[in-house]
């Protein structure tokens, strides 16, 4: 389990994180969609600490331990350990010199093992993620696998330290549609085996919408709605929501757009950060920032 | 409207189209759909004129498309291509204002304001340019200041102000890029618009107005070929669907047929790869085995059938040809998943 409270990111005037509140229990997956800039990823490398330069207040706690409150080497040591991260693109995070038998058995070390019995393990990850011939395929460099099968070994690695969190960022997007169907198979299969939480970040609503428990939607650096996935698609409480969904295209009719830009991160607008664009807006949302409904998370003032 | 004829492009060993034939009809939008290799680049790039067919040949109004040094500027000005590659299309050395000016100057065209030709293409036929002399008109260049207003529509639509005018493209966002580069290229109110994935990269709510800009445009005369990845895009813009695989065409159709049945194993598992947001649209998931095969050795007989969830042995010895279906279709498979006549 998770915690998020009042998560802030700023790099010097810029504010990409506005007071983030999530909560992920364990054996949950958790969706967050948004658009570019909205500050999905951030997100993600801020539950691991790892924005030189980004100072980052509120509170993160897990195992009733607070993540911003650690020592450098303290949160090292939890991070590919306790919280583990599958990257968007696969051919960069992986490391191109060594083999990726080698870079799964690093991970398989961190926890103690030995050489044979990390070996031994780093065969069976493979396995797990379907990749064949596996006591093969750990000979073999990042460049000699396709881009389907280097992901599936960025999942292994992942998994191979058993953390408590995995963090996906956009873990399908580098990929073609059907290679992405078989990678999304197998995260279906693993979401089984796996009892930790899981934070699933996609720009594809249609994508999250399938997989994921949940779903917090973020724009300009705070979440809008929060709530699960399913309800959440079938009725929007938010005005974004409800626009995002019908930029989708799955239904017919004119093809809907959301006027106007994304506030400028150096701004903070008193009032609700949507509502230059929303078509619902009154005088109160330019003014007053709206109040979060606890059950089922919005964050504006419209929503009954 | 344009044609390719038994078209093979040929890098080397490789074979990026094979043997594609495809009419677009004038007035239509086609869409390709495809992963990764599959050709829709290259196809693409045929009918620009930015590649020779190794084979076959690519004709354009009944035409050949000439080679490039036999090429007429009026080809280039009917026929547009934005590049999938936007940021990249776009010189580095030139501000935004002077991109969007450069089409027209290339072609000789009037160029009194600011891309006022811009304005004219989404208003039909455009009227007389007002007459200039030399002098006056070098004047209304060189008086281009930031403070002068801009007018114009697709600009605007496109969610390009102002402010980013003066700015060059390393200080563009992808979208607001692709959005330049749009502008471009319907600045020379073409009659053919090649777009090469226009809506990668995009978010959803601009990818929106993008896409309304085309399908007025078409509404307009344009004929539009557009590839994506995204096939809720092709089935909402598009009244025809071409599907690609290794350098092959398998299927194409009318967009409304191909959605509501496919009738490639392809073409099926491609469509069950696109996520819906509504339950009662999920198609269950036909996931395929192993991964896109290298173009460099395509597999003998079917190319899909390393893949197929129905091969059979005929499928892996005997290239299934091209044929007719039902209703405008045609598909490259031994045993359709929809009956044939």
């Amino acid at each position: 389990m998770i915690q998020i409270q009042s998560l802030t990111a700023t790099a010097g005037r810029a504010h990409i994180l506005r007071g983030v509140d999530l909560r992920i229990e364990s054996g949950r997956i958790l969706g967050v969609v948004g658009e570019s800039g909205s500050g999905k990823s951030t997100l993600a490398l801020a539950l691991l600490r790892l924005l030189p330069g980004v100072t980052l207040g509120g509170r993160i706690t897990m195992d009733e331990t607070e993540l911003l409150a650690l020592s450098e080497p303290a949160m090292a040591a939890w991070r590919g350990r306790k919280i583990a991260m599958i990257f968007q693109d696969p051919a960069t995070a992986l490391n191109p010199l060594f083999t990726i038998g080698t870079q799964l058995t690093d991970v398989l070390r961190r926890r103690g093992l030995t050489r044979r019995e990390a070996r031994r393990q780093a065969e069976q990850a493979l396995r797990r993620v379907e990749i064949a011939d596996p006591a093969q395929r750990l000979h073999a460099y990042p460049h000699q696998l396709s881009g389907g099968m280097r992901q599936r070994v960025m999942i292994a690695m992942a998994l191979a330290s058993e953390p408590d969190v995995l963090l996906a960022d956009e873990p399908t997007t580098a990929l073609d549609a059907t290679v992405e169907a078989g990678i999304m198979a197998l995260f279906d299969r693993l979401r089984t085996e796996f009892h930790g939480s899981i934070l699933f970040i996609s720009h594809q609503l249609g994508l999250v919408a399938q997989f994921c428990d949940d779903i917090a939607v973020m724009y300009a650096g705070a979440v809008l709605e929060h709530g699960p996935a399913a309800a959440l698609c079938a009725a929007p409480k938010h005005p974004y929501t409800a626009a995002l969904i019908a930029c989708e295209l799955e239904d017919d009719g004119p093809i809907v757009t959301i006027q106007g830009d994304v506030p400028d991160p150096t701004d903070t607008p008193p009032g609700c950060l949507f509502a230059a664009r929303c078509p619902l807006a009154e005088p109160r949302c330019a003014e007053k920032q709206p109040v979060r409904q606890l059950a089922w998370q919005v964050a504006c003032w419209k929503a009954s | 409207m344009i044609e390719l004829q038994d078209v093979t492009v040929r890098f080397g060993q490789l074979r990026a189209l094979a043997r594609v034939s495809l009419s677009v009809a004038a007035h239509q939008v086609t869409g390709l759909v495809g992963e990764s290799g599959s050709g829709k680049s290259t196809l693409l790039r045929v009918m620009a004129g930015l590649i020779c067919p190794s084979e076959g040949q690519a004709l354009f109004r009944g035409e050949p498309i000439a080679p490039e040094r036999h090429r007429s500027l009026a080809f280039h000005r009917q026929v547009q291509m934005l590049l999938q590659d936007a940021p990249g299309s776009l010189s580095p050395r030139m501000t935004v204002r002077r991109l969007l000016a450069e089409p027209a100057r290339i072609h000789g065209l009037p160029q009194t304001r600011d891309c006022e030709p811009l304005g004219e293409a989404i208003q039909g036929p455009p009227a007389p340019p007002p007459a200039l002399d030399p002098l006056f008109k070098r004047l209304a260049m060189t008086k281009r200041t930031k403070d002068q207003p801009i007018h114009d529509p697709i600009l605007r639509r496109l969610g390009l102000g102002e402010s980013v005018l003066d700015r060059y493209p390393h200080q563009l966002s992808g979208g607001q890029a692709r959005r330049v580069a749009v502008a471009r290229a319907l600045s020379l109110n073409p009659a053919l618009l090649l777009a090469d994935e226009p809506t990668a990269g995009l978010d959803v709510s601009v990818q929106g107005e993008l896409l309304n800009l085309l399908l007025e445009q078409h509404q307009a005369g344009l004929t539009v070929l557009v590839s994506s990845h995204n096939l809720n895009v092709i089935r909402r813009i598009s009244q025809q669907t071409v599907v690609m695989y290794l350098a092959e065409i398998v299927e194409t159709a009318p967009t409304a047929a191909l959605f509501a049945a496919p009738a490639h194993p392809y073409t099926a598992a491609l469509l069950s790869a696109n996520p819906a947001l509504d339950p009662s649209r999920r198609r269950p998931r036909i996931a395929l085995s192993g991964d896109i095969p290298g173009i460099l050795h395509p597999p003998p007989g079917c190319r899909f059938h390393t893949r197929c969830f129905q091969v059979q042995d005929r499928c892996r010895t005997e290239p299934p040809a091209l044929r007719p279906l039902l209703d405008g279709r045609t598909v490259r498979c031994h045993f359709p998943l929809i009956a044939p006549p």
